[in-house]
């Protein structure tokens, strides 16, 4: 009447009388394999920064195959940048695309990947059976096919997602007229188009609704004022949002011209 | 002692293994790190395992390149904002070799990263997790977004705009989560805006605490590993530890110590 746990631990004794009597020697045999595969990391990496190197200019704008050496030099006023992660995170990078709304954003930043952690960690725990061939392991194999493929098209889809909506000087001057801006809002107009303000937020559909950050075409119908506007581009932090970066580097004239294009963005 | 009462009839050994041996001696009387070591190395492993399982000391080796192109880093990089950028570009372009260590140590993050991956896939498919490697498999299991943890902090400091504005956005998705979410994000910013605090914070995090981090559960990991064994393939004829049809037969009689040229032999 051999219980699951006494099972378990006869199978192991057998499992290291077995290696005594029938293994072989860590060294030389395991330690071959090991040293081979270890070379070809190595061969793997420095050819990798080879072709890297050579393949590129001194130039930030002289881009190789795999990439520039360094893009320009970071710039907290800077404009027009286009924010990616490295490409191990665009699985969570496209995982936050999905969930776009206010209330489901959090699921995309946090509750997924924590949801995916606990799981990761518990595994042992959550498949207790002693049968260890895939193939008689249909729940296991079944996860880990949807795993492979779910972190392979968030990758995949992080990867090529469209970034950088289009600035053309047409975006600006379709806002113009469509919200019968006065000229005065139209510097604030091109910053925003050219920023990364359209990475989260959009207007008059263009953009990229992200992170729950709201559309910013009627923005000033509430009439809070352009210096509300100032402040809370300048730091979202006094404000009470944690999600919005800090601008205040763009300096007092870009805020001012942001503030006046927000203010004046009251027409459907 | 045995030897002080029954001499060895051996020769004397040469002077040149005495030599040789007086100083492996010393050091195993004192610490037994001699024994220890001829344990790791001479150890068995069931005579069937796969390619796939030298998965785990690839990503190590990868993870050593990190350490020693890290160190290499470390000597001419400054992670000051006014002086940062200028030192990547120095070490990229005017160290001798400066490209090799700095290319090896961008690129070896991603193989550590990946290869990472690639083990714990291989773990995954030969249900090498189950009874009694459980605790390997979370040691395992919380390395990856350490390592993950350790990639992003690295990111930063070249202190280029894709850099600077990957970090941005980073830090503020790490605002969102709820309750914990804004301190861990004023942590890691160290200020109201990214800058010279953010910088030595993630420079300190990604040289210190968390390689530390990474090596102490390496270590755990590979005694783990000595202790347990390393399972056969789950698919193996032979497999360490499978139950042989014989052991019902046999009674007590371990089919695994029976070599099967002696098969239907003296049985």
């Amino acid at each position: 009447m051999a219980t699951g746990v006494d099972r378990r631990r006869a199978e192991f004794k057998r499992y290291k009388e077995d290696v005594q009597s029938r293994g072989k020697p860590f060294f030389p045999f395991a330690m071959w394999h090991d040293t081979v595969m270890s070379l070809v990391v190595v061969v793997i990496t420095i050819a990798l920064a080879a072709i890297w190197y050579f393949d590129s200019g001194e130039d930030p704008e002289d881009v190789g195959i795999l990439g520039p050496r360094y893009t320009a030099e970071a710039d907290p006023g800077t404009t027009s940048f286009v924010p990616r992660p490295d490409w191990f995170f665009f699985f969570l990078f496209y995982l936050l695309r999905i969930f776009k709304w206010p209330e489901s954003v959090i699921l995309g930043t946090v509750g997924i990947p924590t949801l995916c952690l606990i799981l990761l960690l518990a595994l042992p725990f959550l498949d207790v059976r002693a049968e260890r061939r895939i193939i008689r392991r249909p729940v296991a194999l079944v996860a880990g096919v949807l795993v492979i493929i779910s972190m392979g098209v968030l990758t995949y889809k992080g990867a090529t997602a469209e970034e950088g909506i289009s600035t053309s000087g047409d975006v600006v001057e379709q806002w113009m007229t469509e919200g019968n801006l006065p000229p005065e809002a139209r510097k604030g107009a091109e910053l925003v188009a050219e920023s990364g303000c359209l990475n989260c937020h959009t207007y008059r559909g263009v953009g990229s609704p992200n992170l729950g950050a709201p559309d910013l075409t009627e923005i000033g119908a509430q009439d809070q004022g352009k210096d509300y506007f100032h402040r809370y581009v300048a730091n979202p932090r006094d404000f009470g949002n944690n999600v919005m970066p800090v601008y205040q580097s763009l300096g007092d004239e870009n805020l001012d011209a942001i503030a006046a294009f927000l203010d004046a963005s009251r027409n459907p | 002692m045995a030897s002080t009462t029954t001499p060895p009839r051996r020769k004397p050994p040469s002077r040149a293994s005495v030599a040789v041996n007086y100083p492996l001696d010393w050091l195993e009387e004192r610490s037994g790190l001699v024994g220890g070591t001829k344990y790791f190395l001479f150890r068995k492993v069931p005579g069937d395992i796969n390619w796939m399982q030298t998965l785990g000391s690839a990503t190590l080796t990868a993870f050593l390149i990190q350490l020693l192109t890290g160190v290499i880093l470390a000597m001419y990089y400054k992670p000051d904002p006014n002086s940062a950028y200028a030192s990547i570009v120095h070490i990229t372009n005017d160290v001798t070799l400066g490209w090799l260590v700095r290319g090896m140590h961008k690129w070896g993050a991603s193989m550590f990263i990946i290869l990472m991956f690639l083990h714990m896939g291989r773990v995954f498919l030969f249900g090498a997790y189950k009874y009694p490697r459980e605790l390997n498999w979370i040691v395992g299991a919380l390395l990856i977004p350490i390592g993950l943890f350790e990639g992003f902090t690295g990111y930063l400091l070249p202190w280029d705009q894709t850099a600077y504005w990957a970090t941005v956005v980073g830090i503020n998705i790490n605002g969102t989560a709820p309750f914990l979410g804004p301190f861990i994000a004023q942590f890691l910013q160290g200020g109201a805006e990214i800058g010279p605090d953010t910088l030595s914070r993630f420079y300190s995090l990604h040289m210190l605490l968390l390689p530390g981090a990474i090596i102490g559960l390496i270590v755990l990991h590979l005694y783990l590993v000595v202790r347990l064994g390393v399972s056969s393939p789950p698919w193996s004829k032979d497999a360490a530890g499978m139950e042989r049809p014989d052991d019902v037969q046999r009674g007590n009689g371990r089919a695994g110590l029976t070599r099967p040229t002696r098969r239907g032999g003296d049985v």
